[in-house]
């Protein structure tokens, strides 16, 4: 948010280096993480089809009110540590601008099941500190109590969460999602 | 302004970002596809802010700017691997690797070295052991420093082993990940890779059973033809090095027969062959120290009989030089054994 300031009021804050480089510098490392996570999260809306670079960003900035905003060629980097974890996969255009798109393969789906659960609880937890409130959609998803793992509760047929193995019946059960 | 000088202010961007790109990323060319893909990034941008569907020369100045500095983006690739001690956690096991070898070979080139001199009498027994001391500790110092500078210098550039290997090589080596992930198979925590197997049984059998052959040779010494003609202290040591050469040879029989199961065995069979090498190693000094026992048989010309003609005192030092040799590098083999109980300690949490 601090990079969006262009004009600085020599009385403000800001103008100080000191104060901006911090606040940029924190600002830089909260983002980082967060960042990938919101890839991840755009990339898995967009299915099987993927994403180019450029379109991933627009959706980033739209989808999180222009809050999070990063630099546009660094993301790049991003997509391409991704794919080489093996998390993303890529495809180029076979016509036209042939432009590259990328998609969550299956690995790539729990890992960002996993982390996006482990993101909700941990808001949730760390939101009072800032005297906020975060709902997460219990009615939508299970969080595994043991590793957070995030499971959509479309599947009625599951019993233990795949990430670490834990029997969820009894949180199931607990909703009414599965008999006694 | 023309198009032309919309495409000079973008190919000046990305000669900049070329040139802030670290080193491993340029050796790949993979770096022309980043550029195409930036250079595509910067046209959709370009026309987006214009508002009329074709860029402009101010909307290209504009998109560039969004980009970020060419600085943000090479950091961005350099910013890969774990930190470790300055080195990172990526880079670490091809370090000590590298460091491994170079220190092999220093401390071999250094014993060798003063052996052949020892030989010949150009040292004595205290200048032997203190030029290999000094060599060694000259040696590997140096090549520390060294070693240590570059895997630092390539820790901040952001290299990973895989950067050296080429294309087909990494992509091999991913197909065999994604198979090791489907099939279940371990998958080492260090190097990423799927976990190869501790031992390969077969080689160890085939390994086992040709030394019991060759020990149970050494024993019975089945030619009385040579066997006649060699002094009798002499075939005993034989038996000795047959005797040893045997309990090698079952021990390797029995690992190749446990195979990838039971690590706690398989330290268990290294800890005894250690034992085992170096018992051995007295029969070498025995031998070591009656060079006059030892035997060379020739054909003798007129009658085409087997004959002893032992070894001429001149060659005893060159005897002992060789025989010294021997008992080193059977100590020093006892560092693979040492290594492979490290290793089956690793392997025990997988099999």
């Amino acid at each position: 948010m601090i990079k969006r300031v262009k004009e600085l009021d020599s009385k403000a804050l800001i103008a100080s280096k000191e104060f901006r480089d911090y606040v940029e510098k924190q600002e830089t490392e909260i983002n980082r993480g967060i960042s990938v996570l919101c890839i991840l999260s755009i990339l898995t809306q967009a299915g099987e089809e993927g994403l180019h670079g450029y379109k991933i960003l627009k959706d980033l900035t739209d989808q999180t009110n222009e809050m999070l905003v990063i630099e546009e060629g660094t993301i790049y980097p991003i997509l391409r540590k991704l794919e080489n974890e093996n998390i993303i996969k890529s495809k180029r255009e076979e016509s036209g601008r042939k432009r590259k798109f990328y998609s969550v393969n299956e690995y790539g789906k729990k890992i960002f099941n996993h982390l996006s659960g482990y993101y909700s609880k941990l808001t949730e937890a760390i939101a009072p500190l800032f005297d906020v409130s975060v709902n997460l959609k219990s009615e939508k998803y299970l969080f595994c109590p043991m590793c957070a793992n995030k499971i959509e509760l479309t599947n009625i047929e599951l019993r233990f969460c795949d990430v670490c193995g834990y029997n969820i019946e009894k949180e199931l059960k607990e909703r009414g999602l599965k008999n006694e | 302004m023309s198009e032309k000088d919309m495409q000079n202010i973008i190919k000046e961007y990305l000669k900049d970002v070329k040139s802030k790109l670290p080193e491993w990323l340029k050796d790949k060319k993979e770096y022309k596809e980043i550029l195409a893909e930036l250079e595509e990034h910067i046209w959709s941008k370009a026309e987006e802010l214009s508002g009329m569907g074709q860029p402009t020369t101010q909307s290209v100045q504009m998109a560039v700017t969004h980009m970020g500095k060419p600085e943000s983006i090479a950091r961005e690739y350099k910013r890969r691997g774990t930190p470790k001690v300055y080195i990172t956690k990526e880079m670490w096991p091809a370090y000590l690797k590298v460091l491994g070898i170079v220190f092999a070979v220093i401390i071999g080139i250094s014993i060798i070295s003063q052996v052949i001199d020892f030989v010949f009498g150009n040292v004595d027994v205290g200048e032997f052991i203190g030029n290999i001391i000094t060599g060694i500790q000259i040696g590997c110092l140096s090549t520390f420093a060294i070693i240590t500078i570059i895997f630092v210098g390539l820790s901040m550039e952001g290299y990973f082993p895989e950067d050296f290997k080429s294309k087909k090589i990494r992509e091999e080596e991913k197909q065999q990940l994604e198979i090791a992930r489907e099939k279940g198979i371990p998958i080492s925590e260090i190097k990423k890779k799927p976990l190869k197997p501790y031992i390969k049984p077969v080689g160890e059998i085939i390994g086992g059973f040709i030394a019991i052959v060759g020990g149970i040779f050494l024993i019975i010494l089945p030619i009385p033809a040579i066997t006649n003609l060699v002094d009798s202290e002499f075939l005993l040591y034989l038996q000795f090095a047959g005797v040893f050469i045997l309990i090698e040879g079952i021990l390797d029989l029995n690992r190749g027969l446990i195979g990838n199961r039971q690590m706690l065995t398989h330290q268990i069979i290294h800890g005894i062959t250690i034992a085992v090498k170096l018992a051995s190693i007295s029969v070498v000094i025995l031998m070591m120290n009656r060079p006059e026992i030892f035997p060379i048989l020739l054909v003798n010309d007129p009658t085409e009989a087997l004959i002893n003609i032992g070894i001429a005192p001149e060659y005893y030092a060159l005897f002992r030089g060789i025989a010294a040799l021997i008992i080193t590098l059977v100590a020093l083999s006892t560092i693979e054994d040492f290594y492979r109980i490290y290793k089956a300690e690793r392997y025990k949490s997988k099999y």
